[in-house]
């Protein structure tokens, strides 16, 4: 029943911090001396209706109270109106997320399999291993728009083995029912939309999933011979347990904690590492909208697409904490 | 840690294991008497030559970066030459971007912001932590309950997402893309240097001194922040890397210096039309950066093997 007291601890930090999170963009909007009024009704409105839009959305009372009107706001969906696009943000959010999510998810997955390789050849020895990782370190230093750019060039321009921008040939042909266009292809039936959708995918969660690889590769290598040089493996082989045993029931189980968290860590650094990313391949995701909403200067739709990443980001830490104490309950949260 | 001072490279740590598994004649009872894992740390191969041509590379890039202004032949804002010529070209080493400015010199000077915006932030971040880490670790109790509990709240944000919106807030330029930086750096040095602190108060020579009569100030000077600058160097030598990547990646979204005049990120992404028909103009401004993140990384680790046993 412990575990059941950390987890009410950790879920009151994770509401302390997205509240925080909802005060700094909300200071932030007042730094800025952003008006919604000029976003919603535009420069020649006349002064009349300015007053009346200020009255409506409480824009004269202190700031105490405008903030809780903001963060009422937040909790009924309302997070403004973007000025470039004329919708509401939280609608331009809900139909581009989706693609962002798929880029992530792959990338992601992408990214523990490239870690589990880099710990695996390292620790195990694979020949030519050593080679691989060099490459991975050097990979791991460019920045992700490099990465994304060089791809185009060389595996679109030069050798024309993967698509340089967008999500699909013909993108028309799927839109229901997820929004991912990988598993709207399986769901139709459709399974050459599905090979194109991969194919589209592979590049650009490249670019994005080698630095997380490294990084989680690095803690699971240096976790990896830290277990296998323990005392412990040493009784279990002179006990007579062979390798694999040796390594399902003590090796893995024991290297997980570490690794895991940086896991988890990089999930959040995925999503907003991905805005470069979809500005290099032209992917119409949340980080695509985020930055063509910054050099336009849209306050709300920024602001409304870092407080939705920054709550995924949080809470899937929190997650990730929360399942690190119920897995071995000798971590605790410090 | 003793299997690391053991093995200096990886065929001397095969070597090392292989003779004590198979020196004697002793009939194995384990079946797999080599096992496929080996212990020992061969990553840290290197020596102490190695150690101190990293530093000196370290040196010699913030050189560049301080004599920018001289190093560079051309004016990079002006054009110099022919539009989009190669790399390798007659008076442009790396050729020129698509206005005709010649890249070398636009690199050089955007190298310059790059790396110097860098440390700046490394530095102050790492002074900003300091006050808090000390006196968090010294004070304790309450203090340091709060201090820790608001740091905290900092970490979990998405540095770069809440980077982005700070400077966003605070307008175009490069002084506020570093205080935006800035805000969410500090407090991944607060909580590193708290725990050294903390862990320095607990040492004997810390309550012998405080038993001599010295007051808290005196302990904090003398004692406390010496015993605290190997772990301080280490972490900022790290961090400089992935700042270096941080400002390139907001310059890269507009977030940096003014338009005309050159920045690594900013480069890249305002030519990134002349991909299929000049490359290198996009792509030069990319590698830097690269060169940059990777002195900074081998840096780091280079300090660190160097400062490891004065801990």
């Amino acid at each position: 029943m412990v575990w059941v007291r950390r987890i009410g601890l950790r879920l009151a930090s994770l509401l302390a911090v997205l509240l925080a999170l909802t005060i700094l963009l909300f200071f932030l909007q007042e730094v800025a001396h952003f008006d919604p009024v000029a976003a919603t009704l535009g420069a020649n409105a006349s002064p009349e209706a300015i007053a009346a839009e200020r009255a409506r959305l409480g824009l004269d009372a202190p700031v105490l109270q405008r903030y809780f009107i903001y963060l009422g706001g937040l909790l009924h969906g309302d997070l403004g109106t973007s000025v470039r696009t004329r919708h509401p943000v939280a609608q331009d959010i809900g139909q581009f997320f989706p693609a962002s999510a798929e880029l992530v998810l792959f990338a992601y997955v992408l990214a523990l399999v490239l870690a589990v390789a880099f710990a695996a050849s390292s620790v195990l020895r694979w020949p030519g291993g050593a080679v691989g990782r060099g490459v991975m370190f050097l990979l791991a230093a460019a920045p992700s728009f490099l990465l994304g750019i060089v791809g185009v060039i060389v595996f679109y321009s030069r050798l024309g083995w993967f698509p340089g921008a967008g999500r699909l040939g013909d993108a028309s042909q799927l839109t229901d029912p997820t929004g991912f266009m990988t598993i709207d292809a399986l769901l139709a039936g459709r399974l050459d939309l599905f090979g194109d959708a991969l194919h589209h995918l592979l590049l650009p969660a490249l670019a994005l999933a080698v630095g997380p690889a490294l990084a989680i590769g690095r803690v699971l290598r240096s976790a990896l011979e830290a277990t296998t040089g323990a005392e412990f493996i040493k009784t279990a082989q002179v006990k007579g347990l062979g390798e694999g045993a040796i390594l399902r029931r003590h090796v893995i189980r024991n290297s997980l904690p570490a690794p895991l968290a940086m896991a988890g860590l990089y999930l959040g650094y995925m999503f907003a590492g991905v805005v470069v990313v979809e500005r290099v391949f032209t992917w119409p995701g949340l980080g695509l909208y985020m930055f063509n909403s910054l050099l336009k200067a849209d306050f709300q739709a920024v602001a409304g697409s870092i407080l939705v990443l920054g709550v995924i980001y949080v809470t899937s830490n929190a997650i990730v904490d929360v399942l690190q104490t119920v897995a071995d309950p000798r971590i605790s949260f410090d | 840690m003793s299997a690391a001072a053991k093995a200096k490279t990886p065929a001397e740590g095969q070597a090392q294991s292989q003779a004590t598994t198979s020196g004697t004649n002793v009939a194995p009872t384990n079946p797999n008497p080599k096992p496929r894992w080996h212990f020992g740390h061969p990553h840290l191969a290197g020596g102490r030559g190695l150690n101190w041509f990293c530093v000196s590379l370290f040196g010699v890039i913030t050189l560049v970066a301080v004599l920018a202004q001289h190093l560079a032949q051309y004016d990079p804002v002006q054009p110099a030459g022919k539009a989009k010529l190669p790399i390798g070209s007659a008076d442009h080493l790396l050729g020129t971007d698509h206005i005709g400015r010649d890249l070398l010199s636009r690199i050089i000077i955007g190298l310059q912001t790059s790396w110097l915006v860098a440390l700046a932030i490394v530095a102050l971040s790492l002074v900003a932590g300091t006050v808090v880490g000390v006196i968090a670790g010294t004070v304790g109790g309450w203090v340091d309950k709060v201090l820790m509990r608001f740091t905290e709240v900092f970490q979990s944000l998405p540095t770069l997402l809440v980077a982005m919106a700070v400077a966003m807030a605070l307008g175009h330029g490069i002084k506020n893309t570093m205080i935006a930086i800035l805000v969410v750096w500090w407090p991944y040095y607060a909580r590193i240097i708290r725990g050294e602190v903390r862990a320095i108060a607990s040492r004997p020579h810390v309550e012998a001194a405080r038993q001599a009569g010295a007051s808290w100030p005196r302990v904090m000077l003398f004692h406390i922040i010496p015993g605290m600058v190997p772990t301080a160097i280490i972490t900022a030598s790290l961090d400089v890397g992935s700042t270096v990547l941080t400002l390139a990646t907001l310059s890269f979204m507009g977030l940096g210096r003014e338009v005309p005049f050159p920045e690594l990120g900013a480069d890249s992404a305002n030519t990134l039309d002349q991909l299929s028909t000049a490359w290198w103009i996009p792509v030069l401004p990319g590698m830097a950066v690269m060169v940059l993140t990777l002195v900074a990384n081998l840096t780091g680790d280079a300090v660190r093997r160097l400062l490891a046993g004065r801990r």
